[in-house]
């Protein structure tokens, strides 16, 4: 390692002081550090954008994607004969197969469970990781694990340090968004697409699906106070502009001074975007089924997806989807795809919104030339165990020794599978991998090297994929 | 491979070694050997995880290897692949530079000569930096360079020393508008008033700025602003984080206790033992034990550490646990990075795998939880709540019995004597009998048919009923033939619905209500009351003949569960006797009504599931009563003796009122320390040798450590006694480097928790020494410290470049001014522009200390909700360092503000520009409020003229008057949008969150 040259302070602003001497005198260095412009990539990117979904509460393998026959014919035989075996919440039940029939899809055979009708149309655009494994067992740290490389709070979302290494592609719009379950936060809260120590112009701007009108936070103000935009309108932000470009005036030289100018203006622009963007009623009546936008259950995920779709189309470069909530109070079902009780019911719920949402999603990007330039990922925070648990033996345990991801797009070769679970779906045992590897991937695909994307903090040059990380080079084209 | 040999064989290296190996001395392996192979292959092929499993670290791995072949360096593997075959580079190391000619050949000469390893070295990676790099050499006594500077202040001699190498200048001071109100943000984080701007302009004194400097650092506002600083570096947040992000009521005497230490100048060596060992000085007082804080302060895992059944999560947890407090421990106090020593040597420091674990056994016996602040007091505090609340009791009973009212069975179940004593919620364990406040799902390690007594008197005790021969009362009465039940059981018996209580209603009445009371009765589960017990608490002191007392028991008995076909079934009985029975599902109750003879001994009720094991069966008892069947009457004797007993309750429970809870504060529980091992790659499931408690190897050589014996409070004692001595090379050289980092901005040492070969390097290191060693000449006073600096020339200039009076162009010399050749201009904080905005508006709430304010809702479930609101009355305008803070949910106006994640530490901010800042300060419903009261303000006190409220505006906000062509702009922009459109701007105005 170099001994690392540690800038003076690692603001957006300072690190792109170099613009300075690119020309283009300060109005624009200080826009475009603001805009977190296009950065230089590592290498030709495959892909311009990601679409990540995650699953929290943990979505199951053998009921999924992993087909283990093995299991079906151990039905109902102890899991664990010697007892010595203490899962998240319980001790190990019987062996259960899976809940729904498996069958093989498309030209490349590839198995999925009758829980995902729809996205079993789509096997042939989409490579499976049957060898997730994690660091962890539980909701927070799985969580973590999955979105920043570590299982403890305060690092970097992937979304983040995507932004931090490549800017923004859209002038007008944040280059990481996030559209969280309507139902309320995942497990470990906000922080999931925190910033961590990155600046926070990298942390995700969160997208209300549910208010086009005022679909970020504070984007209008409230009550009768004048809009800070307007073609026409009156508008208080020109005093303020001239107030502070008088400031300025006497400051020549001060960049930050003039990027906060600028970051008036971007927000004026936001102001506009943002509403048009967030608003889907312009989509065609077809592709508004085809999401289920107006299904009360399917509807929120299904509009999240295409909101992503039009995210993407519009420039922003990293958006992050929720399929599942934790902490809300709703009763009827689990919350997200947490289903120690009754996985046929949860599973059975999530699984129905899952599959019209994803597939909706992949089927759209593909029918407008998007999916080859579109990163879909979809990810969990762990699987779930090959054995049942509870009285009804209907649920089942958390599982941090296998799970299944799965991508499409971007880059990535469509019906191929890479690595395995054992015969019963307990451990990953061929190709074991974190979500370093899988992270490493996806930056590759967008022309980023992980192990070069770096950031000082504490006395460490920390990396999305700490000191790990190989790319999957068997999925991609 | 096999050509590989071919060339080495016929190669000229064997030949030329050979005659070298007759002209020189034999080869010593720790000498010549060991640190080619340290420098060259140990990265990969070290102990830990070795690549290729080949390890190079001891004797026997290497051995074992058989790489190589001592006396036949021509057919060891290792000196093939070192050099080049062919045109071939060489194939090792595959990272970093090739070996040099000499180097393989004193590899060849050492295998030739018999490759003699001594068993004992076992090589490592050499850490780049070691035991001579700058920051661990003792603190040095510099002495000032003699420069031009007119200044009596040391520092300015440092630094114009710098400035004169580079031909750079030092600026001019700044003026007074902009001196004060740099020194009121930089030491309060608040504006300074007009008037004080006034006088202090005015001030023809020599020595103002001086006086001004006292009296801030005098204030109470300034442990506020720099409290602020230190708990970045502790990541202090007032809820857990993670999963379960539960509410940390107790954190905040912590905080205060950083203000108070901050205002009272305690010597900084103090401040440091009390944080890290507050509970184990000679003579701990309540302020030192609150210290401990300190150690707690960051996130914690419930549901990793407490939650999860699974003792592989459970150690997982625990490990980050103890490596987030070292760490903070380390990083904060001394600035090293012994956290990446956590799964190898320090690749960097020379910090060993070893010593990591010997910290890390350091705090091995802590635990993060509520403590009292002195045992004592509470042990006094629940004698007398327990005398007070059990005359309550009685007194109770007496008046219960004197009424005529039935006992409450279900207060009973919650620890009370049927009159309302009882604690509401409190469960029963069927299994134990022991009582359990928080919720329960399925119960392990049920034994049905066995009985437990409990602590209640009044209660017989609990059972889970098994179908066949069931015991139920501590007399031995055995009951046959109960339903045909699962053998599961879930929850409590409680005061109250249990866990999963789908519906408290039962008919139409809802049994939680006020008024009402109920037993939770989860199945399977059982409860006996003993009568006489019951029969002698109630009656003794009236009138009545125990002997004779005749019950009638009463309840309307319901299902609390999902299922609406019958599902559950209850049972009463008498003695043994069955008495009443019933299978109930979600719409139905049973009304029962149990004549009880005076005789009559045990009443059991009991539930069961059907058989089912559906985990929501349950009973519900609505009003469970015991009421006398003869109520007496109530004559004029009893009246006035009733009259007395309620006052005397009325004065007992006063008393208990009174008592006051004794202060409780969120820090460590010191328990035995368990053994410490050396985990292999960091990793819990691979524990190595075991390790006694120790710190790294530089300092003060005479603290003691000892061994495994030594108990967690001389563990941590002897860490705080090596941190905060004189002799520590880093802690003076780190404090000091970070109030010059908070003063300007950014620190000599620009890595403010870095003080080892990743981190910057000093750009004044004498200037670092001369101030570490005045830190200590002055008692280890910060204020001492934070005087010199401000009072310096250097602080004092201006920030904006002047370079008319430049030899050199100071942007080419030196962009980033770390050579101070001006002052830097800073944005606010995000606690400082909130408490700005409050300031001017007048709203703000200078109350102190205390619990947090809540700027959020709150709302409890498994992980609970927040939900923020704006913050708009007074108890919500207190500074932003009383702000209650959430850790999975940060507060998004801060945030955006740069306000940082609680869960790192953060020794310095971010400062970022984003649209979404500028959105939060324009539009956010808070700023708007306050524009409008600022508006107020200015109309309230500068009357209707226009031009009087603009002059006071930009006082009040800016310190200055406007100049004609703003005061323009500003006549234009009110007549346009009105006053508080115009107070909106200031706010939102670049002048307003910079500071010149």
């Amino acid at each position: 390692m170099n001994h690392p040259q540690i800038p003076q302070r690692q603001s957006a602003i300072t690190r792109r002081a170099a613009l300075k001497l690119a020309g283009g005198g300060l109005g624009s260095v200080a826009l475009s550090a603001m805009l977190q412009a296009e950065q230089p990539a590592h290498h030709a990117a495959k892909a311009k954008s990601v679409i990540q979904i995650f699953c929290p509460g943990g979505m199951s393998h053998v009921d999924t994607f992993d087909y283990k026959p093995e299991l079906a014919k151990r039905a109902g035989k102890p899991f664990d004969p010697d007892g010595k075996l203490q899962f998240f919440a319980s001790k190990p039940g019987n062996c259960q197969p899976s809940f729904w029939k498996f069958r093989q899809h498309g030209e490349s055979g590839l198995w999925v469970s009758g829980l995902f009708p729809k996205l079993a149309t789509c096997i042939d655009d989409m490579a499976f990781v049957y060898s997730m494994h994690s660091k962890t067992a539980l909701h927070g740290p799985g969580c973590f694990m999955m979105n920043t490389g570590f299982t403890q709070p305060g690092f970097p979302s992937m979304g983040s340090w995507v932004t931090y290494g490549l800017g923004s592609e859209s002038q007008d719009l944040p280059s990481f968004v996030v559209l969280p379950d309507p139902r309320g936060l995942p497990p470990g809260g906000i922080i999931n697409w925190g910033a961590g120590f990155l600046p926070a112009v990298h942390q995700a701007t969160t997208l209300d699906a549910i208010d086009p009108q005022n679909p970020i936070v504070d984007l209008f103000p409230t009550g009768d106070a004048p809009n800070s935009s307007g073609p026409g309108a009156s508008s208080g932000l020109d005093f303020l502009q001239q107030l502070n470009r008088r400031h300025l005036d006497q400051r020549r030289g001060n960049t930050d001074l003039e990027a906060r100018i600028a970051a008036y203006e971007l927000a004026a622009r936001l102001q506009l975007s943002a509403p048009e963007a967030a608003d889907v009623s312009s989509e065609s009546l077809l592709t508004q089924q085809a999401f289920g936008i107006d299904d009360p259950d399917i509807g929120p995920f299904g509009r999240q997806c295409l909101l992503a779709r039009r995210l993407v189309e519009r420039g922003v470069r990293f958006v992050q989807i929720y399929c599942g909530a934790e902490n809300t109070t709703a009763q009827k079902i689990r919350p997200n795809w947490d289903s120690h009780e009754d996985l046929p019911r949860d599973h059975g719920y999530w699984g129905r919104v899952l599959d019209t949402g994803a597939s909706a999603l992949l089927n759209d990007l593909k029918s407008r030339g998007l999916l080859d330039e579109t990163l879909v990922m979809c990810t969990t925070e762990f699987g779930r165990q090959p054995a049942a648990q509870g009285a009804r033996a209907a649920g089942r345990d958390h599982n941090g020794g296998a799970f299944t991801a799965w991508l499409a797009g971007g880059g990535v070769k469509g019906g191929v599978g890479y690595g395995a679970t054992d015969d019963l779906g307990y451990q990953a045992a061929e190709h074991p991998t974190y979500s370093y590897d899988l992270h490493a991937t996806a930056l590759h695909l967008l022309g980023l090297n992980h192990e070069k994307l770096t950031y000082y903090h504490n006395g460490i040059q920390r990396r999305l994929t700490d000191v790990h990380g190989h790319v999957i080079t068997e999925l991609l084209i | 491979m096999c050509s590989v040999i071919a060339t080495l064989l016929c190669g000229g290296v064997t030949h030329s070694a050979t005659e070298i190996s007759t002209e020189t001395p034999t080869v010593n392996f720790e000498r010549d050997v060991a640190p080619i192979l340290e420098a060259n292959c140990l990265r990969c092929h070290g102990s830990e995880s070795p690549d290729g499993d080949f390890s190079l670290s001891t004797a026997t791995s290497w051995r074992e290897s058989g790489f190589v072949i001592p006396g036949k360096p021509e057919q060891s593997h290792l000196l093939m692949v070192v050099q080049p075959d062919g045109d071939e580079p060489p194939t090792m190391p595959k990272e970093g530079k090739h070996l040099t000619q000499s180097e393989v050949t004193i590899l060849h000469r050492w295998i030739l000569a018999g490759a003699e390893w001594p068993e004992a070295v076992t090589l490592r990676v050499r850490s780049k930096a070691d035991s001579t790099w700058w920051s661990l050499q003792p603190v040095s006594q510099p002495v000032m360079p003699k420069t031009a500077s007119t200044s009596n202040n040391p520092i300015d001699h440092f630094v114009r020393a710098k400035l004169d190498e580079k031909d750079l200048t030092p600026s001019p001071a700044a003026d007074r508008r902009v001196l004060i109100r740099r020194l009121y943000f930089d030491l309060l984080g608040l504006p300074p008033t007009p008037e004080a701007v006034k006088e202090f302009v005015a001030d023809s004194r020599p020595k103002a700025f001086e006086q001004l400097v006292d009296q801030l650092l005098a204030s109470q506002h300034f442990g506020e602003r720099w409290a602020r600083h230190w708990l970045d570096i502790a990541h202090y947040a007032d809820t857990h984080g993670f999963e379960r992000d539960k509410l940390r009521d107790h954190a905040w005497p912590y905080r205060d206790y950083v203000i108070r230490s901050f205002n009272a100048d305690k010597p900084y060596d103090q401040f440091l033992r009390e944080q890290i060992a507050g509970d184990a000085l000679d003579h701990p007082t309540d302020e030192s034990i609150v210290a401990t804080g300190f150690l707690a302060a960051g996130p914690w895992d419930f549901v990793g550490q407490v939650e999860t059944k699974s003792p592989i999560l459970r150690r997982a947890a625990r490990a980050l646990d103890l490596d987030d407090m070292l760490t903070q421990v380390m990083t904060s106090t001394v600035g090293m990075t012994a956290n990446c020593a956590r799964c190898h040597d320090h690749k960097l420091d020379p910090i060993t795998q070893r010593e990591y674990y010997q910290l890390a056994a350091v705090f091995a016996g802590v635990r993060r939880d509520n403590r009292d602040i002195n045992p004592q007091r509470r042990e006094h505090y629940e004698a007398e709540k327990t005398r007070l609340t059990s005359t309550v009791s009685q007194v109770a009973a007496q008046i219960g019995q004197l009424q005529g009212d039935g006992l409450d069975l279900a207060d009973i179940v919650g620890g009370g004597n049927g009159f309302g004593t009882g604690k509401k919620g409190l469960g029963l364990d069927a299994r134990t009998g022991k009582i359990q406040e928080r919720p329960f799902g399925d119960l392990g390690n049920v034994k049905p048919g066995n009985f437990a007594a409990c602590d209640s008197l009044l209660i017989d005790g609990v059972f889970v009923p098994a179908s066949g021969q069931t015991r139920i009362s501590s007399t031995g009465l055995i009951v046959n033939n109960l339903p045909a039940n699962s053998g599961k059981a879930w929850d409590m018996i409680r005061h109250g619905p249990v866990s999963s209580q789908y519906s408290t209603t039962l008919g139409n009445i809802d049994y939680n209500s006020a008024g009402h009371s109920m037993i939770g009765l989860h199945a399977n589960a059982g409860i006996t009351f003993d009568l006489a017990a019951i029969r002698n608490a109630g009656n003794t002191r009236t009138a009545l003949d125990v002997s004779t007392v005749e019950y009638r028991f009463s309840a309307v008995v319901g299902y609390g569960g999902r299922t609406v076909e019958p599902s559950a079934e209850f049972r009463v009985h008498l003695d043994g006797e069955l008495k009443s029975t019933g299978r109930l599902g979600r719409n139905d109750t049973a009304n029962i009504s149990i004549e009880i003879p005076a005789t009559s001994r045990f009443l059991t009720l009991i539930s069961t599931d059907g058989g089912n094991g559906y985990g929501h069966d349950q009973i519900s008892f609505g009003d469970p009563r015991l009421t006398i069947s003869t109520p007496a009457t109530i004559n004029d004797d009893r009246q006035e003796q009733l009259a007395r007993l309620e006052q005397k309750r009325a004065s007992l429970e006063a008393d208990l009122r009174s008592l006051g809870e004794p202060p409780e504060f969120y820090g460590v529980v010191s328990e035995a320390p368990p053994a410490v091992h050396i985990l292999s790659r960091g990793n819990p499931e691979a524990p190595g040798d075991s390790v006694s408690p120790g710190t790294l190897g530089f300092g003060k050589a005479d603290v003691q450590f000892g061994t495994n014996d030594m108990p967690d409070t001389s563990r941590r004692r002897a860490l705080a006694d090596w941190i905060a001595s004189a002799d520590n090379p880093l802690t003076r050289r780190v404090i000091v480097n970070r109030l010059w980092h908070w003063h300007f901005g950014t620190g000599l040492v620009n890595t403010p928790s870095d003080f080892g070969f990743g981190g910057g390097k000093p750009t004044h290191p004498e200037l670092l020494d001369w101030l570490a060693d005045e830190l200590l000449r002055s008692g280890w006073s910060l204020k001492h410290i934070h005087r010199l600096i401000v009072t310096s020339q250097t602080y004092q200039q201006t920030s904006v470049p002047v370079v008319v009076n430049q030899k050199v162009d100071p942007a080419a010399v030196d962009d980033d001014n770390r050579l101070l050749w001006r002052m830097n201009s800073h944005r606010l904080e995000a606690e400082a522009v909130r408490d700005s905005v409050l300031a001017v508006s007048g709203k703000l709430n200078h109350e102190m200390f205390g619990p947090g304010y809540r700027d959020f809702d709150y709302k409890e479930a498994y992980a609970p909700i927040y939900t923020y609101q704006t913050a708009d009355s007074p108890p919500l305008w207190r500074r932003s360092v009383y702000r209650f803070i959430v850790r999975t949910t940060p507060q998004q106006f801060m945030t955006a503000l740069d306000c940082p994640d609680p869960a790192n530490l953060t020794p310095q901010r971010n400062v970022t520009t984003t649209a979404l800042q500028s959105l939060a300060l324009y539009n956010n419903e808070f700023m708007l409020k306050q524009s409008r009261y600022f508006a107020e303000r200015l109309q309230r006190e500068d009357g209707s003229s226009v031009d009087d409220q603009i002059e006071r505006a930009f006082q009040l906000a800016l310190a200055r008057s406007p100049d004609g062509t703003e005061r323009e702009l500003s006549r234009h922009a009110i007549a346009e949008h009105g006053l508080w459109q115009f107070c909106r701007t200031i706010l939102n105005a670049n002048e307003f969150v910079y500071i010149d």
